[in-house]
């Protein structure tokens, strides 16, 4: 792998860049097999690609991707990374996937745009009120930064908010994380992919796995459009999909898939240099590089997979929305879509062993995968290679669901399951 | 017919979106049989795009537009008779289809958002114009033919100091004539069509004589011939200028290099079904190979793959305004059908005249596709030509893409944000498939469209925040 730089740029720059290097090798199954291989060529899968080669020394491994790398929910988030949540066992993972974020771009010698703007979660009612404050304090404890703030700091930090009291949800106060911000989601997926192939990891896009193959209980590899593909270890990471995936070696999953929409607007000059989110309202907001404002609806209640939601949920959102932002009235939203999220009863992920042997699953992010995606495949990596997870994830088993010990994060999620 | 309870709440049975030829045929066939329509358009005034301003177009002069264009008339007489409701200046921006509540519109009528419930609908949203992508077509001064001629129709303006026309296609011969009669100088016509389509259009020659569209496009292929110079087998357009159009460069069919003064440039190679509507309602899309274009899937009685919804007219498939019309009144009598109006042997008794007659009006159509099919370096470009006119994405850059890994159009966006500005889409999209299908060497079918999807129009976020779910506003009912 061509180290990228300011040299390599100028270098590039005489030949008018003709001259780039591929930034992944592109793939076709070897006849051998592998000794592990990921189902999914999204962030998480890419990740715990990367993590297998970095940290455990394991190569020999392939990501299968049904059509391009990104192209699922990586490329349909709304790139918000923070890691402010209640719980003891999710604040330790999402705050080392923050970590992880912070020194990814230099790790993985590729840009992807990590911005720490800050993240506001507005309160509305006395109820937010108490639980911002609980949750500020909780995390602090967890050595997470978190501080609260009034209303007049709110509106300090975010000029073109609106705080008068006279709308249907005011604003009492908020919690901000300033180590919280955006990154560039396809960049993430790239950056892991480059960082990965260079690593010997093979990437195979345009192939859709039909099927996984098990023989006395032990997984042996998967059915691909490509042919059979022989593996050691299989980890599915398939995000909306994952049930479809895992229904192929008769895993069935308690997670439900349902439709998450976000929309973007025409591109403005900037306006908001910070992400504002509002659990009570469901929307969340910031700008992109290129001026666009991206906005989050809350999920559609109903179970689906297209990847399109239903304009009755932005309606009630975009109103909400508007007494936060009047200044956004007049901007006109060019495009609205959907992703497809897979969300466990407690909407916290599952990053697991299974029943079946050599069979690994990580699903169930909900609405808060992109944020997870260098901690998630960390860790992933980790319970796939050693066959046991690791501290981070152990309190996320598929177990919990027989146990009982559940973590609660519906508050978290800024966005209701 | 008695309405049932769900449908009282709904303000029509049967919902017809455009009113050009189809929709207007569509719209007073099923009134005419005491079903409750109503008819959505974007113009101030019905007609579409082919009867553009046919009720008030300020040319007092009939011989202008030609006798063809008074047949809006007598459409736009047959609709208003008919008891059908219209809401006039709506915009449709979505048509969904929910499994428990059926079809849903959403409109916006003066920036006021609604969304009506329509158990049945009728697309008639014709087509546009196919994107002619060539060097410069971006300057100001360079306009697709079909844009000028609007403004010809609903408000008598036309172009001012050297004016060149080019492309190839019977509208572009029809704007010529209009214009030359409406006292209008021409600079030149650079006529596209390469020779080799004479040749494919030869088997197709019978059809075409017996059809109604041969004398008239003679006639006026002589006069348009007659007053101005045409230049034949014209290739290597450009359209040169800094801050807007003022030369025109070409080759010659011998070979040439010829430049001339423009400050117009009217493009012009066919048109296309609009796709938006449709593939946003999720209607099956087929590569068509002989009108080089996508068309959404339909039966024999213009039935789409989306349960309840018929498109009729160029929507459905480049066919001529006559055949508009026809389509339109098919679709009304299998909607009428489906809500058990006629029944099976009626259904079959109504349709019997007007498929004779859509026999007709598609005769000689398969001649006009050779005849006028665009030109390969038309319609995938050299590479610094920009495709994507809204994030300026080149041709070469696209191709670029391809030898990436770059498989289809959505992926596009991702690599180049192609397709993400403020058309999304819309105008590139068929270069795009076009473009990448040739790069990869595998037919357009296989590379797929750009995924649309609502709003298929920029609406404000005002507009989505106040949407009406009532019946339809006072203020935006017909007028």
């Amino acid at each position: 792998m061509a180290k990228y730089s300011i040299f390599s740029l100028l270098r590039n720059a005489a030949s008018h860049h003709q001259n780039w290097d591929r930034a992944w090798r592109d793939n076709r199954p070897k006849p051998d097999g592998y000794d592990v291989v990921i189902i999914g060529g999204g962030g998480h899968g890419l990740a715990t690609a990367y993590y297998l080669a970095k940290e455990h020394g394991i190569t020999n491994v392939a990501v299968i991707e049904r059509s391009w790398l990104g192209g699922g929910n990586t490329g349909r988030n709304t790139t918000i990374i923070r890691s402010n949540y209640l719980w003891d066992e999710s604040a330790a993972l999402y705050e080392k996937s923050l970590q992880l974020y912070e020194g990814l771009s230099q790790e993985l010698n590729y840009n992807i745009m990590f911005s720490q703007r800050g993240v506001l979660n507005l309160a509305h009612n006395l109820g937010d009120v108490r639980e911002g404050m609980r949750r500020v304090n909780a995390l602090r404890l967890n050595g997470v930064d978190s501080e609260w703030m009034t209303a007049e700091q709110v509106k300090e930090f975010c000029p073109i908010i609106n705080i008068s009291k006279d709308v249907r949800y005011p604003i009492m106060g908020g919690t901000l994380q300033r180590r919280a911000g955006t990154a560039r989601h396809d960049a993430v997926a790239w950056g892991f992919a480059r960082a990965a192939s260079a690593r010997g990891v093979d990437i195979i896009q345009n192939c859709e796995v039909t099927g996984i193959r098990r023989e006395n209980g032990k997984v042996v590899g998967v059915d691909t459009s490509m042919g059979f593909v022989k593996a050691g270890k299989v980890g599915i990471v398939a995000a909306g999909h994952s049930s479809v995936v895992a229904g192929m070696a008769d895993l069935r999953l308690p997670v439900e898939s349902h439709p998450l929409q976000a929309l973007v607007s025409e591109p403005v000059k900037p306006v908001i240099d910070c992400v504002v989110m509002s659990n009570t309202v469901h929307v969340y907001v910031s700008q992109s590089d290129k001026g666009e404002l991206v906005m989050g609806a809350g999920i559609d209640a109903y179970t689906g997979y297209g990847q399109r939601g239903s304009f009755h949920v932005i309606e009630h959102q975009m109103g909400a929305l508007l007494e936060l932002f009047p200044i956004f009235s007049r901007l006109r939203m060019l495009r609205q879509w959907a992703g497809i999220v897979d969300v466990c009863p407690d909407a916290s992920p599952i990053i697991s062993k299974t029943p079946v042997d050599n069979l690994f699953i990580n699903c169930g992010w909900g609405t808060g995968g992109f944020k997870a995606t260098p901690g998630s495949g960390f860790v992933f990596a980790h319970t796939i290679a050693r066959g046991e997870p690791h501290a981070l994830n152990a309190p996320f088993g598929l177990e919990r669901f027989n146990t009982g010990h559940l973590i609660d994060e519906h508050g978290a999620a800024a966005v209701a399951h | 017919m008695t309405a049932s309870p769900m449908t009282s709440q709904k303000p029509a049975d049967l919902v017809v979106i455009g009113a050009g030829p189809a929709g207007l045929a569509a719209a007073a066939l099923a009134a005419g049989h005491g079903i409750r329509t109503l008819l959505l358009d974007e113009q101030p005034a019905p007609g579409g795009q082919i009867y553009r301003g046919v009720t008030r177009t300020p040319i007092g002069d009939p011989r202008v537009l030609g006798p063809d264009y008074r047949r809006g008339q007598d459409l736009v007489a047959a609709f208003e008779s008919s008891g059908a409701k219209r809401v006039v200046g709506a915009s449709v921006w979505s048509l969904t289809r929910d499994a428990e509540a059926g079809l849903e519109i959403g409109y916006s009528v003066a920036g006021a958002g609604t969304l009506i419930q329509a158990p049945r609908v009728i697309l008639a949203t014709g087509a546009m114009e196919r994107p002619f992508p060539i060097p410069g077509w971006t300057l100001p001064g360079v306009m697709g033919a079909g844009a000028a001629q609007t403004l010809l129709k609903t408000s008598a303006l036309v172009p001012d100091g050297p004016l060149v026309l080019a492309g190839t296609g019977p509208l572009l011969w029809l704007l010529a004539v209009q214009y030359v009669r409406a006292g209008v100088s021409i600079g030149a016509i650079l006529d596209t069509t390469p020779r080799a389509n004479w040749r494919a259009a030869l088997p197709h020659m019978a059809g075409f004589v017996r059809s109604s569209y041969a004398i008239k496009g003679l006639k006026q292929l002589r006069e348009a011939r007659s007053k101005v110079r045409v230049i034949s087998q014209v290739t290597g357009l450009r359209a040169l200028g800094s801050d807007r159009i003022e030369a025109v460069a070409f080759r010659r069919g011998d070979g040439a290099e010829e430049r001339m003064p423009a400050a117009t440039l009217l493009l012009h190679q066919g048109v296309i079904p609009n796709p938006n509507l449709a593939s946003a309602a999720g209607c099956a899309q087929d590569w068509n190979p002989d009108q080089l274009c996508w068309m959404p899937r339909t039966d024999v009685w213009n039935a789409s793959t989306v349960d309840g919804v018929w498109i009729a007219g160029d929507g459905a498939g480049i066919g001529g305004a006559i055949a508009a019309e026809h389509q339109g009144r098919l679709a009304a009598v299998a909607a009428l059908s489906a809500m058990g109006v006629l029944d099976g042997a009626g259904q079959d008794r109504e349709a019997a005249p007007i498929r004779k007659a859509l026999a007709g009006a598609t005769r000689g159509r398969r001649f006009l596709d050779a005849l006028y099919r665009p030109a390969d370096q038309f319609r995938v470009p050299e590479d610094d030509t920009l495709v994507c006119r809204c994030e300026e994405v080149t041709a070469g850059q696209l191709r670029e893409a391809v030898r990436l890994g770059c498989t289809g159009p959505n992926q596009t966006k991702t690599f180049l944000r192609c397709g993400m500005g403020p058309c999304q889409g819309r105008l590139c999209g068929t270069t795009v498939t076009e473009l990448i299908a040739a790069e990869r060497r595998v037919p357009a079918s296989e590379v797929g469209h750009y995924r649309l999807r609502p709003p298929i129009k920029p609406i404000t976020l005002a507009e989505l925040a106040a949407v009406s779910k009532d019946d339809i506003p006072a203020v935006a009912a017909e007028r």
